[in-house]
């Protein structure tokens, strides 16, 4: 029997911060339903000692939740020189836009820019399909 | 043999050097403009019917009746998006906005239009991007990421080029800045005069570099190394032409502008600076000059009976959230991608009415869907760069997809 199946899969916290990819815009303009555009927009990217803690290896999927919603997207490794354990990077998507809490103190102004989250492996689970 | 140059709308740099190769109303081939610009100028490939209600095809008098009686029968309808429509058809937007009593806004509201709004009022100091590339010698990209948002930004205008002020160009002319929470493609290209800092540290990191600029010791608590803080004082205050190009990343960590204020009050008293707004779509700033000029208000608005009241509590986001509105008529944005879900959930709740060139996450969950022209592809006009300066244009190739301006104009007369 795998008693590994009834430990909890460590679970981390990452604050996520998002970006532009001039790939993945050109993408959208193609299209916005096809899967170069899921391909590079459902991604986070991670610090590679938080990777490891996570027990997963660069390519396979993560779980992303809080309290506003949960996507599988695949983790990468960021590739920056600096280590940033903790802070991980997304391309602005539908898949960040799942992550972003409705509160906006009545600004009109979402917090795009300050999401936490919850990463888990998603242990083979297949990356979110875009929401229509 | 003379050459036709037409202009991309891909971005809000709307470059007007662009050659276009086209067959039969399909362009082939792209020239000058960047990746985007160029799957841009090609999305004029598609072959979806020009109208759908409920994701049937119908003709265009049953789409335009059934778009008017949304409309008429709403109580408070929303209009949004516009910020890649040509001014003509923002003005119909703005005066349909005032006949059916609707809320008016774009993407602005949770994007940069305090800034616009300041640059409209002349509280901050602006130069063209064509003074940039003549006379910039320092040029700082805060919490924006050009080469990926904009990508001829840099090659264009702010740092590769040559200019009339500038023939040694980046090589020994000018100084490239880069201040933001990642190491982006832009911050690359600075090298050393990269300045990272935490999230949400801009406001600090603003007050440690007026501290710098005016002979004082810089202290921030995320204890940014001081000696960094006053090399970057000392460049800016050595700046014969210096520009700021800001983002969102800038805007969205800063409570109000008044930091940013200071700051560009401080630095034209030891240097000459200039304010540059880093506008996503290509006529965001079209918008905002035109319906200032209506209403004195850049975005954000909602028309009663001939008078118009503004706040954040008439923004797409909150109208959203408070289920204020109910229906909407979106043109050529796609809120259910743009938006966090948690807001944009509730438009599925109402009637919507868009409008666009290609289908879109919103276009599937509408009522009515009306395909129509892509502005600058396909239908001329003038639009407003992001640095204030009109730009007209010529459609690249013709279509038989009818113009938002004509949609809305044939709207209105239906109401
Ligand atoms: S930089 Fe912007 S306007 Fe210029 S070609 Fe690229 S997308 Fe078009």
């Amino acid at each position: 029997m795998d008693f590994g199946s009834f430990l909890a899969a460590p679970e981390i916290k990452v604050k996520i911060i998002t970006y532009r990819d001039i790939f993945q815009d050109k993408a959208m303009l193609e299209n916005r339903f096809g899967e170069e555009y899921r391909d590079l927009s459902a991604v986070v990217k991670l610090d590679p000692a938080d990777l490891k803690q996570l027990d997963v290896k660069k390519g396979e999927t993560v779980i992303l939740k809080n309290s506003f919603g949960r996507v599988v997207v695949k983790a990468e490794e960021s590739g920056y020189e600096t280590p940033h354990r903790g802070i991980a990077y997304m391309p602005k998507s539908p898949w960040s836009n799942m992550l972003i809490s409705d509160e906006t103190g009545g600004t009109g102004v979402p917090k795009f820019k300050d999401i936490s989250v919850t990463v888990t492996s998603a242990k083979g689970e297949k990356v979110t399909e875009l929401m229509l | 043999m003379e050459k036709n140059y037409y202009v991309c709308t891909g971005c809000g740099l709307l470059c007007d050097d662009i050659e276009v190769e086209s067959e039969k109303n399909i362009v082939n081939k792209v020239y000058t403009a960047c990746r985007v610009g160029v799957a841009h100028m090609k999305e004029a490939r598609r072959n979806e019917a020009n109208f759908l209600v409920d994701n049937k095809p119908v003709d265009e008098a049953t789409a335009i009746k059934e778009a008017a009686s949304i409309l008429k029968n709403a109580k408070n309808p929303l209009i949004f998006g516009l910020g890649t429509s040509i001014n003509e058809t923002q003005k119909a937007a703005i005066e349909l906005a005032k006949k059916i009593n609707a809320t008016l806004d774009d993407t602005s509201s949770f994007c940069l239009g305090p800034l616009a709004e300041a640059l409209i009022q002349d509280k901050l100091k602006t130069c063209t991007l064509d003074d940039v590339r003549n006379k910039a010698d320092v040029i700082i990209y805060w919490g924006t990421d050009p080469s990926d948002s904009h990508p001829r930004q840099l090659s264009k205008y702010s740092y590769f080029p040559r200019g009339t002020e500038k023939q040694r160009g980046w090589e020994e002319e000018r100084t490239a800045i880069a201040i933001d929470v990642r190491k982006s493609h832009t911050a690359k290209i600075c090298g050393n005069y990269f300045f990272q800092i935490p999230p949400k540290g801009d406001a600090e990191f603003i007050d440690a570099l007026i501290a710098g600029l005016s002979g004082k010791l810089p202290k921030t608590s995320y204890n940014y190394p001081p000696k960094k803080l006053l090399e970057l004082a000392n460049i800016l205050k050595g700046a014969k032409f210096g520009v700021i190009f800001v983002g969102r990343g800038l805007i969205y960590s800063l409570e109000n502008l008044e930091p940013l204020f200071k700051l560009m009050k401080i630095l034209n008293e030891k240097a000459n600076f200039h304010l540059i707004p880093m506008v996503g779509n290509c006529n965001t700033m079209g918008f905002n000059e035109n319906l200032f000029a209506e209403t004195g208000y850049v975005n954000s608005v909602k028309f009663e009976n001939g008078t118009v009241k503004h706040g954040p509590e008439y923004s797409i986001v909150e109208s959203l959230k408070a289920k204020s509105v109910d229906a909407a008529l979106i043109i050529g944005s796609d809120p259910l991608l743009i938006l966090p879900r948690s807001i944009a959930k509730n438009m599925l709740e109402i009637p919507v009415i868009s409008m666009d060139h290609c289908e879109t996450l919103t276009s599937k969950h509408s009522k009515v869907y009306i395909n129509t022209a892509i502005s600058g592809v396909e239908a001329g006009g003038s639009a407003i760069r992001m640095d204030g300066v009109k730009v007209s244009f010529e459609p690249a190739i013709e279509t038989n997809h009818p113009s938002e301006e004509v949609i809305l104009k044939k709207i209105m007369e239906a109401l």
